[in-house]
């Protein structure tokens, strides 16, 4: 499974290399977190804003950054491309399951994006005088855990969505949907603690929180001991509930498959 | 009168085309929608911390809301598919069909598609518009709505241009898609007034990417607080980049050289 897995990876990076331009490009349609960015720096630029100082809106952008670069999924599109186009069915038949592929294909522009865009954030992190980190053995490696446990679920959901085009041609759409809600509620528009408490307790128990502002808030210091362990328990409770999913989906999907290309 | 005949005939056919998948069409108006509430849950969250952004208080900030809107349907209703399709047809080879016709390129190239779902962003932008207009009090006058209708007709022949230069740009590179991409999340600056942004970026967003001359300047029209010098600027601009574009078109014509030949 080991070299299966070398190899795959290095294919994947191998295109990855061949596409370096268009990741740089990639990169800026990272704008509208920095939008959002901007936008709250200049609102925070006299008085806090419910806690935050400008400072802190800067670190939880910049973090957020790197959390989204390596929380991002975009298989649901290449995956309902191969179902229309029967392009999957000549997987289907390797000893192998597709998931393989793309997920290495998924880390692979992830280690490019991460290549180009750690250095920016760094520097910015330091030229902006009070973007302070919490830095702790333990914050350190809960940030970890909990960045493994939102590209789990941003992965496995958008997976799930891209299983749904072998019945409907509307895929597409959903993902569009599902990444609308994201947007909003994951804390690319604003961090979780702007919102109403009603907003904030609800999004304690859905996944959308998890995929991005959880982290950041750990390495801010903004979610501690007790919160911070039932955040981890709640995130990779979703995770467990979406590889069961999609490995649901995947079983009947499968079967009420019939190729286009067949 | 025969360029007026084309457009009928060419939203005849961009209908018969979605009347074909209307299921398509019912679940794109749906995600339209869904965005819609996006950008308005967007402005609502900075306002429920502070009282203005960049000068600008709620309801005068949704007025942008609803320009941004409504732009960003225009634009996703004809720009985004006709210049994709330039982009391909120059890839493939098959611009040439395009060039042959005895009417003008740019025009055939640039009004042939539409995709019409996206009206209802159109529409929603209208409406945000005159929601966010009736609780400032405000009953604009014939003066003031004329000036509008001409703040959105720039706005829109400025987008028009910035979408058409790119889409010629594909003669020359193949890779325009991630162009068009990141003008997409450049016009997302657009949700703000202008006045957000400071220093360089503000600049910028006037002069080089003139987002601010696409929704914010309209937006002051319809609020009644446009002066003299924004709205010679915004005609001046809307002007000389359509002609800027229409050259451009033509000077990549006269270099193009037929993949298929």
């Amino acid at each position: 499974m080991l070299n299966k897995y070398l190899a795959l990876t290095r294919s994947a990076w191998m295109l990855s290399l061949e596409y370096r331009a268009e990741g740089l490009v990639w990169m800026m349609t990272n704008m509208l977190s920095i939008i959002m960015m901007v936008v709250w720096m200049s609102i925070s630029r006299n008085r806090s804003v419910n806690g935050f100082s400008t400072g802190d809106f800067v670190a939880y952008y910049m973090v957020g950054l790197i959390v989204r670069q390596f929380a991002s999924a975009w298989t649901s599109w290449e995956m309902s491309n191969e179902i229309r186009e029967g392009s999957l069915s000549p997987q289907l038949l390797r000893p192998i399951h597709p998931i393989h592929r793309h997920v290495t294909a998924n880390w692979a522009e992830h280690v490019m994006r991460f290549v180009l865009l750690g250095p920016i954030v760094l520097v910015v992190l330091i030229l902006t005088p009070d973007a302070h980190l919490f830095l702790t053995p333990i914050s350190i490696s809960a940030f970890l855990f909990s960045l493994l446990g939102a590209w789990f679920i941003t992965f496995l959901s958008d997976y799930a969505i891209g299983i749904l085009a072998f019945w409907t041609s509307q895929a597409t759409a959903f993902t569009q949907a599902v990444y609308g809600l994201r947007t909003v509620f994951s804390g690319v528009l604003a961090p979780i603690q702007m919102f109403p408490l009603v907003i904030q307790n609800a999004l304690d128990w859905l996944p959308f929180r998890y995929m991005l502002a959880f982290s950041n808030e750990i390495l801010l210091g903004q979610t501690r001991d007790e919160r911070l362990l039932f955040g981890l328990v709640i995130q990779w409770a979703w995770v467990v509930f979406f590889f069961i999913l999609t490995r649901i989906l995947w079983k009947l999907g499968v079967r009420s498959y019939g190729a286009v290309g067949a | 009168m025969q360029y007026l005949k084309l457009i009928t005939l060419f939203l005849k056919a961009n209908i018969l085309i979605e009347l074909e998948y209307r299921a398509n069409f019912v679940a794109h108006a749906l995600v339209s929608l869904g965005w819609v509430s996006v950008t308005i849950v967007g402005t609502t969250v900075f306002f429920t911390q502070t009282d203005t952004i960049g000068g600008w208080t709620f309801y005068e900030t949704l007025v942008i809301s609803g320009m941004f809107t409504l732009i960003g349907g225009f634009i996703q209703m004809f720009l985004q598919p006709n210049v994709q399709k330039v982009i391909e047809m120059v890839r493939l080879g098959t611009l040439d069909f395009v060039l042959i016709k005895p009417v003008n390129s740019q025009f055939m190239a640039s009004l042939r598609y539409a995709q019409l779902f996206s009206g209802v962003d159109v529409i929603a932008g209208g409406f945000i518009m005159v929601y966010a207009m009736g609780h400032l009090g405000l009953t604009p006058d014939a003066v003031t709505l004329l000036l509008f209708a001409v703040m959105v007709l720039m706005s829109m022949v400025i987008v028009y241009s910035i979408w058409m230069v790119m889409a010629t740009f594909s003669f020359w590179f193949v890779k325009v898609g991630n162009m068009t991409e990141l003008f997409n999340s450049v016009y997302d600056t657009g949700r703000f007034p202008v006045s957000t942004f400071q220093g360089v970026l503000r600049v910028m967003l006037t002069l080089v990417i003139p987002i601010a001359f696409i929704t914010t300047f309209p937006a002051q029209a319809i609020l009644g607080r446009l002066d003299a010098v924004t709205f010679v600027a915004s005609v001046v601009m809307g002007f000389g980049m359509f002609v800027f574009s229409a050259w451009f078109w033509r000077f990549a014509i006269r270099q193009y050289s037929s993949a298929s030949s």
